[in-house]
């Protein structure tokens, strides 16, 4: 009846069961559905796109295609700035491919969906005790777009529209922030960090804080500090600074380096009201070239401040009948589907599924575990640094660091490309590049738990090579 | 018949015991030497779960077990565009090529997936008929947030700051409006005409030199054709506006029609809806954004562009009016992977088939479902739906005290998913239906023929439609429990225990 199809294996049916639907229908041709659509804005022609015509053929072709990529296990990469070359366990994979998990869509039905909601439970429950704090959301995009949620719920609860930052955040979780805020009218303004030990200059932060408008009123919504700041320097003289913020009614909002928190204190230890992070860092995936990542958002729980939080949250629930535990998404008349252009964000599709394999290996890892790590990764910089201490290589700050610090290179613009390859015939990704002045490059270098003891050599060495 | 496994399954923290080890990371034979400032110290570990490896490994069989999906059966959930996600892209993106990536690498060692990300933005762009693509958006909301900037970007640019309303009907979806308040605009809400069709007169009276676009999804959220979009498109550029479509409903039209020869100026696609990636439980999903020359100066920083003369992708930070960025790198890479590979599976032809047994597929399961008694289908019933429908089960409520949502849960319990209920708003007691070109006929039957016969016995009992469903495992969950007592963390959950407090 119809003028004919390719039977395709991604497509249900066969022209036989075209022809039925069509005749249940009373039509002759599929295209009688389109004819209510204007002649004139149909596209009568043909694209050229990609096609393969197996799917052997396309899994060559795209190989082909990907082989040209150099990957973080063929070169040792010394790059984090926010993401980190992990290793998944074998059985985390196992988990992440049950298609249950991920062929599944958003829990609006929780009676069919408890594994989902329990997980997202379990992995909430989980970024609460690594950061301190008793409420978490079940995912944000990545770090920098948690940056900007975190700005706008902070300028939400306190009905204040200027957010203050360390100068010492990660350039392109600042580029995010300044494009989050434009729209909700936020003033930002970054605090210097002192040039001589890359922590935030704590006077004018103090200062910052003290602006008013002319009602006498505080107009500081939120501080933003991250920990350890971009240069890898941990910012250890918040005590002040964080006290002041309260009395003023401003809210604290840390980023915290999330495996730092194997070894360092908890913000919500320290006074932070809302902590933010990247969770692929702490087993949310592989890098995956930056996407998809996981944004944390994390807060001390309060009836009403948390319902200003941004995005889905997770809790435990009863059935109606039974009164049996069961999971469902919670104060979902925050969320867009609900409020709608009232909602605290338009946030719908999330990062879930690598909240659920975060959880996969924080459960893996348990509390020795996540020690390790970062026991291992700080252990591996203070070494790196100190080698290359003793050949004369220093570092720019001279402070207390995690696992990154930055690199003391003074390496000139057009010198730079020179460098990269230098680097790469040595199998080594040297780290970020960052020009305090413009002109000349220092690295910011991180260290992560896949690089060995001899790596770490090679990278010395390498090093101590260029500058000769 | 079905049956979903239920298990009392703790929770992982309750598990464990001390000392139990699930996994043995990498570690290192340096000397514990720690410096770190004593008041930044960590003094007490996380109370993470303590379990053995193989005990991890049964907890999340026994949740996943609990987990219905696009493989457990139907998924006709309306505007989410739940099709099966092809087993190959999984594959694909499981690549070490894509996996061990970092994202500040120099770019001569990505030209692999520079040139997937090139390619696919090359044929997502032809497919919306606008030229320029980015890829840096996360998801729909993203998208939308971002193609709503390059408006507003676009108006404060031309002097006409003053353009900060956004048009879109009721019927659109929760995402428009927050997306549209998120940009720091303002949502002017038209009415749709019984047809379910924007209302001209509504939208001639909307537009103003206030005006910075409209935002409308074609399909709507009815499944309907706005066969008006020329007019619209003539209404709102006259008063200066722009045009924004939301991709969430493409499937319907890929190949067939073009949003750029619709007028539109500037959209998204959901890459987890139309390009077949994966909902992953809420996500991750990915979006492209495609604009036409007008907005293309203002796309989010970088973009890629290649060499021809040296065959090098590159990233072009130099765009002086660009609104910035919208994600910490290039959006969701990995899951435009996938879509790549959905795409090349097709070709042109291949995604054209699929939008239009899309349509007929919803077309035969929503023409069979308005004959059960107790659901009419809504708005005008003569005009043909793309790839999606809306029942209302208005008189079901009135005859039986059945309401939609009982219906939907009903047949939850037959082993099929609910539909998208109560959406869209214009619509009462809404059934949305959406089964994708991955629906045979005969499931389709079959799942007509379950929702008829479950509605039949709650014709006979309204309390098996307040209590469905059955056979899940759990039954009818009280929402309203959880926003009450906020126990949103184990922690919140242990101290609630402690102080006697009940928590199921």
């Amino acid at each position: 009846m119809t003028e004919g199809f390719k039977s395709h294996p991604y497509l249900g049916n066969s022209q036989q069961d075209v022809d039925e639907m069509l005749q249940y229908l009373g039509l002759s041709s599929i295209e009688e559905l389109y004819s209510d659509i204007p002649e004139e804005i149909r596209f009568k022609g043909d694209l050229d796109l990609p096609y393969y015509k197996s799917e052997y053929e396309l899994i060559e072709a795209i190989k082909a295609k990907m082989s040209k990529n150099l990957t973080t296990r063929e070169i040792r990469s010394f790059m984090g700035g926010g993401v980190l070359d992990i290793y998944m366990p074998a059985l985390q994979d196992e988990v992440l491919r049950r298609t249950e998990f991920y062929s599944a869509y958003t829990p609006y039905q929780p009676e069919t969906s408890q594994g989902t909601t329990q997980a997202l439970f379990e992995y909430q429950s989980m970024i609460c005790e690594l950061v301190g704090m008793n409420v978490a959301n079940c995912s944000l995009y990545d770090w920098a777009t948690a940056v900007g949620e975190a700005a706008l719920m902070a300028s939400r609860i306190t009905k204040k529209y200027k957010f203050i930052y360390t100068a010492a955040t990660a350039p392109n979780r600042e580029a995010v922030l300044k494009n989050y805020v434009v729209g909700a009218n936020l003033e930002l303004a970054a605090i210097p960090y002192d040039p001589a030990t890359g922590k935030m200059d704590i006077a004018k932060a103090k200062e910052m804080m003290t602006e008013k408008d002319e009602n006498d009123k505080y107009i500081v919504a939120g501080i933003y500090i991250e920990n350890p700041n971009f240069f890898g320097v941990i910012e250890d003289e918040l005590e002040e600074i964080i006290a002041d913020a309260h009395e003023k009614g401003i809210k604290v909002v840390v980023g915290a380096d999330m495996n730092s928190l194997g070894l360092m204190k908890p913000p919500g230890e320290y006074g932070a009201d809302i902590c933010i992070g990247e969770g692929q860092t702490i087993g949310g995936g592989p890098l995956n070239y930056g996407g998809p990542l996981l944004g944390i958002l994390a807060m001390q729980f309060d009836r009403k401040e948390t319902r200003q939080m941004p995005g889905r949250i997770v809790g435990i629930t009863t059935t109606a009948n039974e009164g049996e535990r069961a999971f469902a998404n919670t104060l979902e008349t925050r969320e867009q589907h609900i409020k709608r252009e009232r909602a605290t964000s338009n946030i719908c599709t999330n990062e879930g599924l690598v909240a659920l394999s975060c959880a996969v290996h924080l459960a893996l890892l348990g509390p020795e575990g996540y020690k390790e790590t970062a026991e291992t990764m700080y252990l591996s910089a203070h070494y790196v640094v100190k080698e290359l201490e003793n050949i004369g290589i220093k570092r720019v700050f001279n402070t207390e660091f995690f696992n990154s610090f930055m690199l003391d290179l003074k390496i000139p613009k057009d010198k730079k490309e020179e460098f990269t390859s230098f680097m790469l015939e040595r199998k080594i990704f040297p780290g970020i590049p960052f020009s305090i002045d413009g002109e000349n490059y220092d690295y910011i270098v991180t260290t992560s738990y896949l690089l060995c003891e001899e790596d770490l050599n090679d990278y010395v060495k390498a090093i101590g090579e260029w500058r000769s | 018949m079905y049956r979903q496994a239920k298990w009392d399954e703790p929770l992982i923290f309750e598990l464990g015991k001390a000392g139990r080890r699930a996994h043995l990371p990498p570690r290192c034979d340096f000397p514990k030497e720690f410096h770190i400032p004593e008041n930044m110290r960590r003094t007490t570990p996380p109370e993470l779960p303590e379990l053995h490896e193989g005990e991890v490994m049964r907890h999340y069989v026994h949740l996943s077990q609990q987990n219905y999906c696009v493989d457990s059966g139907t998924y006709p959930l309306g505007s989410c565009t739940m099709k099966y996600n092809p087993k190959i892209n999984e594959t694909v993106a499981r690549m070490e090529k894509m996996m061990y990536l970092h994202p500040d690498q120099p770019v001569e060692t990505v030209q692999g997936i520079l040139e997937v990300l090139y390619e696919l933005q090359i044929a997502l762009g032809e497919l919306a008929g606008l030229k320029h693509t980015t890829l840096q958006t996360p998801a729909g909301a993203s998208g939308e947030y971002c193609g709503l900037t390059l408006i507003k970007a676009y108006h404060d640019d031309h002097g006409d700051s003053q353009r900060d309303e956004i048009i879109a009907p009721d019927s659109s979806h929760g995402t428009n409006p927050a997306s549209t308040v998120q940009a720091g605009m303002k949502l002017i809400e038209i009415k749709s005409n019984e047809d379910g069709r924007v209302n001209m007169d509504a939208l001639k009276a909307a537009v103003s030199e206030r005006t910075a676009g409209l935002m409308l999804t074609n399909p709507n959220t009815l499944g309907i054709f706005e066969k008006d979009i020329i007019e619209m498109s003539s209404i709102v550029k006259e008063a200066g506006g722009l045009l924004y479509y939301d991709g969430a409903n493409f499937n319907a039209i890929v190949g067939k029609i073009r949003p750029g020869d619709m007028g539109y100026d500037v959209l998204h696609f959901n890459l987890h809806k139309t390009f077949s990636t994966p909902h992953g439980g809420g996500g991750p999903g990915a979006a492209s954004v495609s604009c036409n020359d007008l907005l293309e100066p203002y796309l989010p920083i970088p973009t890629i562009d290649y060499d021809k003369d040296k065959d090098f992708y590159y990233y072009n930070y130099d765009r002086p009016k660009s609104i910035g960025k919208v994600h910490g790198y290039y959006g969701n890479t990995a899951i435009a992977l996938r879509a790549y590979a959905y795409i090349a599976a097709l070709g042109f032809q291949g995604l054209k088939d699929t939008a239009e047994h899309a349509v007929l597929t919803a077309n035969y399961a929503v023409r069979q479902l308005e004959k059960i008694e107790g659901f009419r289908l809504s708005h005008t019933s003569s005009i043909p739906r793309k790839h999606e429908g809306v029942l209302e089960a208005v008189p079901f409520k009135t005859n039986y005290g059945v309401d939609g949502m009982d219906i939907a849960k009903m047949i939850i319990s037959r082993g099929f998913h609910a539909p998208t209920v109560y959406f869209p708003l214009i619509a009462h007691e809404a059934w949305m239906v959406e089964p994708t070109e991955n629906e045979n006929k005969d499931r389709i039957d079959q799942y007509v023929q379950a929702v008829s016969e479950e509605m039949e016995k709650a014709k006979a009992d309204p309390d098996y439609g307040h209590d469905a469903p059955k056979w899940t495992s759990v039954g009818r969950i009280d929402s309203a429990w959880s926003v009450r007592n906020l126990v949103v963390s184990y922690k919140i959950y242990k101290e609630k225990k402690e102080k006697g407090e009940f928590v199921p």
